[in-house]
């Protein structure tokens, strides 16, 4: 036996040298995800999805700047060149115009009956080409989207339902899929699964579901500037974050979204690279405004604020995150200059409970619905424990509703006031959010309208003066001052401290040193397309 | 035939079955006899009752609190000043959770088999013993739950159930029914048939009588012997339950978990991150030498 | 023979049907919306609801299980949530991949505990019978997937022989016999062996020593046969009793290989379960779960019929 293991363990040597050596420009990258994300257009698996099925095989009208690392990632032109609101047509009436010449990467044209298709697939349950599932993973997106219709070869107008000056940030969410491929593969979106045709960087040269989407360049990309340097992209889905590891330390992937941070150390010493950004990321907890919670008195919310040891947390994370003073992080455009002051000050939230009635005999008692993983999640157990110990250390009488993933999200669907809630006896939620937008940053969050269902407004938190400052945001459709609208939002929210605020995530991915190029945008989505291998 | 060597598999030890023997007066004794003199079931027995006693009695062995987490303490190595073998990812005395991990580890693995034991036991002696349609009923739905490889039934259980101990608790106790069931039952018809048994009843016995004093008394220590074999499977079944996330949930100190959460820490600290593997690998090696002592014991052949 | 595999055969029927029902149960009985799971956390109750049509979630049970098992019995098993590909396509490629590494490591088990076994009944020093009887005992103790990532840190990560993860290179599409491949079955093939490895080599060694101490292996020495000939004799005795066991083993290695898949992202049914357990994507675990105990059924159905046909001492009439 001894002897055979021996020999096994030489061969597996002799093997690990005279690997094939992959041509210059493959990178090879682990995601996250369980699973190929849908790659018929509108990806699932959240903005992961969106980051490696989405912008690398389709554009959306209006694509996202992903360029720089030093400022927050905007939208700029995709595959439309410019968009207005009509005159006169109060604010509900939109003009696209579309870019000419672009080409799918079966050859066929991209033009306005394109755009209707597309919008029809998700939008319209009659059309022959919708599809639930695309449906599912974008609807949500375009809320306020109620119209559409092509006004000539190279112009749509789209109508929507309310006045919403925020309309274009929407329309970064929705890509188009050839309609052509589709007709050609049967009609089948199953079928356009594993062969997808878009207009985007990279096209999709074969999907094996469950275990790699191999993507190669696409040499006739409409934006010259970014066609990609890399000849191949091979994505892994590896949901453990101990295989992404062992396959990049192994040599097996080049690069790993979300290390472990205690495998960082190794990582490093293996001559690994550690990438990191900030990016509109927000994880909080959103507490329960309804009578009898005690997160309606202001002087709870500001103390559990401050009872927080951020730095503390930040060392539990290897220094993978931001501490956090708000839904956006400072030097954000829409920060502003709220003047409540965000922090680790025990002595100050000790004297705010005190004032708000609590002692030792009588405290807050806080019961938050927890996950144990989760996307944009980081590492909720080690994280809301350490929370915990804080929050109690200040005179707060914390507990959790631990839960898995999907369970919370389930959880999310209901309000605070809902049944699974109530059963539980929970007066707060905490489901790290993505701020992407400012509809994801705050309507859906923050808005009275924006209850579950419809929204994710969970706490049922009303307070008309903020609905007023999030509707003149979304009424404002000069760029300026729809930043100092937003900036005017975020100042509101944070003094009147709605929710506690924690971390942002900082994004990290390890590489190898191989990977060349790459810049780091503040974005959930990334660029692919500069990079090289050496 | 022979009984089977304990494993995940526990088709064998019921496809292959047990074989009662008529006992003699003094049969118990002769088996005590036969136990104290075999040293390595005393060193397992010594062993399992150490890491029992002190699970059992971990609060009052002034041990850390197995709860308290700390962040300035991550990840200290074994031998570290107060924290004997370190600490946990969050900081966490790793002495103490190994000590109170034995409290669910070995619950998850003792009770499931006691349930089914009794549960199991019970239907397949009242099958074995009865025969006919009652036994055809028991036996055809136990037929369907043998369908299941035993971690396909475990993991089916859990992942619909949810994770929790509760939950864990209860599928592993229906994975281990039919495989009692069957041995149980098996056991149960030969002795029906052996001659003790016809004289019984001949004598005019009744039913319960002939049950309790004839027939129990020569199945249970086949049925018995399989039983404890199945402790270590379902160690470690309930260990890789929790390993998969679908067994005890977090905070509670558990060897499968905790093997689980200190999977990142294994760059760091390998060492400590290996540590609950070798406790359930101890606990496992341990209940199997003392499943076998005790079947040598009971002179079932092997 | 032929007639009583007939009898088994139909015999099954029953048992599939009740089979089909604990399966479809299971499914069901767990808690959580199949739906919500796919869709982002504030997706528009419309879009729900349709979703729930679409995949037939708003019919009764009884009507699901109804047709769920019509579909089934025509060989379609409906199409994943979680990727809209068909089922039987998802389990299958899945399935094959989990029956290559369950051959490999019956292979690797099954011929080592067959030497170690006979040797340990053989061997004149207890030595040699101790070395084994340990060796099988680690066998069955050790928590495997434990093992398993011992052995990734050890040879993939900081000796770098042997890849930790996947079916083959990167640039290859399903499984081939040829070296590259191997070397990334080699790890998952040790752990999912070591289970196997140490039941066989104790249930070989039992029934081999059971066997020599009967008294027709001494009527054959008296009878002046020599020692190769008596092993013949002798295993061909222990084959029944064994074979049995090895298909029990084979069948639970195919069932159970979920852990060692997991820690190896080998993509078999052990992962796609996992997955779908995660995913609450109902028809893939539905699916699967029902495939894998077909599958188990037909085989102890076999190992059953073998059995028979080797040991003469098995009547069943």
């Amino acid at each position: 036996m001894f002897k055979r293991l021996r020999l096994a363990a030489v061969a597996g040597l002799f093997a690990a040298t005279a690997a094939p050596a992959f041509s210059q420009g493959t990178l090879r990258i682990g995601m996250t995800a369980a699973d190929i994300p849908q790659t018929t257009g509108q990806p699932d698996q959240g903005f992961e999805g969106y980051r490696f099925a989405g912008y690398t095989i389709y554009d959306a009208l209006v694509n996202w700047d992903l360029s720089k690392a030093d400022v927050l990632a905007d939208i700029k032109p995709g595959l439309a060149t410019e968009w207005s609101a009509v005159e006169g047509g109060d604010g509900k009436r939109w003009i696209f115009k579309l870019r000419q010449g672009v080409k799918f990467q079966d050859g066929t044209d991209f033009d306005a009956d394109v755009v209707v298709w597309n919008l029809e697939k998700i939008l319209n349950d009659k059309s022959p080409q919708f599809d639930p599932k695309q449906a599912a993973q974008s609807r949500q997106r375009v809320p306020t989207l109620v119209g559409w219709k092509a006004i000539d070869k190279y112009t749509v107008e789209l109508t929507t339902r309310i006045a919403n000056a925020l309309f274009p940030y929407d329309m970064s969410y929705i890509l188009y899929s050839s309609p052509t491929q589709w007709e050609k593969l049967g009609k089948d979106w199953v079928k356009v699964a594993l062969q997808p045709i878009g207009t985007g960087p990279f096209k999709v040269d074969r999907v094996v579901p469950r275990e790699r989407m191999e993507l190669s360049r696409f040499d006739g990309y409409w934006d010259k500037a970014r066609v990609p340097k890399l000849d191949k992209i091979l994505l892994f889905p590896m949901p453990e974050a101990a295989t992404r590891t062992a396959a990049l330390l192994a040599g097996q992937v080049d690069w790993i979204e979300v290390p472990a941070p205690d495998a960082i150390p190794r990582l490093k010493q293996g001559g690994m690279s550690i990438v990191t950004n900030k990016y509109p990321h927000n994880w909080a907890y959103q507490p329960s405004m309804v009578e009898g919670s005690p997160w309606t008195d202001i002087r709870v919310r500001k103390a559990a604020n401050l009872a927080i040891d951020r730095a503390g947390l930040t060392k539990l994370l290897g220094g993978l995150m931001i501490e956090s003073k708000g839904v956006v992080y400072p030097g954000h455009p829409w920060f502003g200059t709220p003047s409540f002051d965000i922090k680790y000050d025990p002595a100050a939230a000790k004297k705010l409970l005190a004032e708000a009635g609590y002692s030792a005999t009588k405290k807050p008692k806080i019961k938050i619905a927890i996950s144990t993983s989760g996307s944009g999640q980081m590492l909720p157990l080690p994280m809301n424990e350490y929370v915990q110990e804080n929050l109690n250390a200040v005179g707060f009488d914390a507990t959790f509703e631990v839960m898995e993933w999907n369970a919370l999200v389930t959880f999310s669907f209901q309000p605070v006031t809902g049944d699974a809630s109530t059963k539980a006896g929970t007066n707060g939620i905490n489901i790290s959010r993505a701020t992407v937008d400012p509809y994801s940053a705050f309507m859906r969050l923050y808005h009275s309208d924006f209850v579950p269902p419809r929204g994710a407004n969970w706490g049922i938190l009303k307070d008309p003066k903020l609905d007023a400052l999030i509707n003149t945001a979304h009424s404002s459709f000069d760029r300026a001052a729809q930043t100092k609208a937003l900036a005017d939002v975020h100042t509101y929210i944070v003094d009147q401290a709605y929710w506690v605020y924690i971390a942002h995530d900082l994004n990290p991915r390890a590489m190898s040193p191989k990977v060349k190029g790459f810049v780091q945008a503040q974005s959930w989505f990334q660029d692919f397309t500069p990079i090289t291998m050496q | 035939m022979a009984i089977q060597s304990p494993s995940l598999d526990l088709g064998a030890g019921a496809a292959v079955c047990a074989t009662p023997a008529a006992h003699a007066r003094g049969y118990w004794q002769q088996v005590a006899r036969r136990l104290r003199r075999d040293p390595v079931t005393l060193v397992c027995a010594a062993i399992l009752l150490l890491i029992v006693a002190s699970a059992l009695a971990a609060p009052w062995l002034g041990l850390a609190d197995p709860y308290k987490t700390s962040m300035i303490r991550r990840l200290y190595p074994i031998g570290s000043p107060n924290f004997l073998l370190g600490t946990d990812e969050l900081g966490r005395d790793m002495f103490a959770r190994l000590i109170y991990g034995g409290r669910l580890s070995l619950f998850m693995g003792v009770t499931p088999v006691a349930l089914a034991l009794l549960i199991g036991g019970t239907l397949g002696i009242t099958a074995g013993f009865l025969g006919g349609r009652v036994n055809m009923a028991i036996m055809r739905v136990m037929d369907v739950f043998y369908a299941f490889p035993s971690v396909l039934l475990a993991i089916s259980l859990s992942g619909a159930m949810g994770a929790g101990a509760e939950n864990t608790l209860l599928a592993l106790t229906i994975v281990f029914i039919p495989p009692i069931c069957r041995v149980s039952e098996s056991v149960t018809t030969q002795v029906r048939g052996f001659d003790f048994v016809d004289a019984a009843r001949a004598s005019g016995a009744g039913t319960l009588t002939i049950v309790r004093v004839h027939v129990l008394g020569n199945v249970l220590g086949p049925i018995l012997v399989y039983a404890t074999s199945l402790i270590s499977v379902a160690i470690i079944l309930a260990a890789g339950l929790s390993f998969l996330g679908l067994g005890v949930k977090p905070p509670e100190p558990e060897w499968g978990l905790m093997l689980n959460t200190l999977r990142q820490a294994i760059y760091v600290n390998p060492v400590l991150a290996a540590l609950p593997g070798v406790m359930i690998f101890i606990t496992s090696i341990c209940f199997n030498l003392m499943s076998d002592g005790l079947r040598a014991a009971m002179d079932v052949k092997a | 023979m032929l007639l009583y595999a007939l009898r088994r055969l139909i015999y099954l029927v029953p048992v599939a049907f009740g089979v089909s029902l604990l399966v479809f149960a299971l499914v069901h009985l767990a808690p959580g919306d199949p739906i919500s799971a796919i869709v982002p956390p504030d997706a528009p109750k419309e879009v729900v609801d349709k979703l729930k049509e679409y995949y037939g979630f708003d019919k009764p049970l009884p009507v699901q299980y109804g047709r769920w098992l019509l579909v089934t019995l025509s060989g379609d098993f409906g199409t994943s949530i979680g990727t809209g590909r068909p089922v039987a396509q998802e389990v299958g490629s899945a399935f094959g991949n989990t029956i290559i590494l369950a051959i490999a490591a019956c292979l690797v088990a099954f011929s080592l505990a067959i030497v170690l076994g006979t040797a340990a009944a053989y061997a004149k020093s207890r030595v040699v019978d101790r070395l084994v009887t340990s060796i099988a005992l680690v066998g069955v103790s050790v928590p495997h997937f434990w093992l398993a990532i011992v052995l990734v840190i050890i040879f993939s990560v900081e000796l770098g022989w042997l890849p930790p993860m996947g079916l083959g290179p990167e640039n290859a599409t399903g499984w081939r016999l040829d070296w590259p491949h191997i070397r990334h079955m080699i790890l998952p093939t040790i752990a999912l062996s070591v289970i196997p490895l140490g039941v066989m080599t104790r249930t070989v060694r039992s029934t081999i020593k059971e066997i020599l101490s009967m008294e027709f292996v001494t009527a054959l020495q008296a009878k002046g046969m020599n020692d190769r000939q008596i092993l013949f004799h002798v295993l061909k005795n222990a084959a029944p009793v064994c074979l049995a066991v090895m298909g029990l083993q084979a069948g639970n290695l195919i069932g159970g290989s979920i852990l060692i898949e997991t820690v190896f992202a080998w993509p078999g049914t052990g992962f796609l379960l996992n997955s779908a357990i995660f995913r609450r994507d109902l028809p893939i675990l539905q699916g699967t779960t029902l495939v894998l105990a077909f599958f188990f059924m037909m085989l102890n159905l076999t190992v059953d019929v073998i059995q028979t046909f080797v040991d003469p001492r098995i009547k069943r009439g």
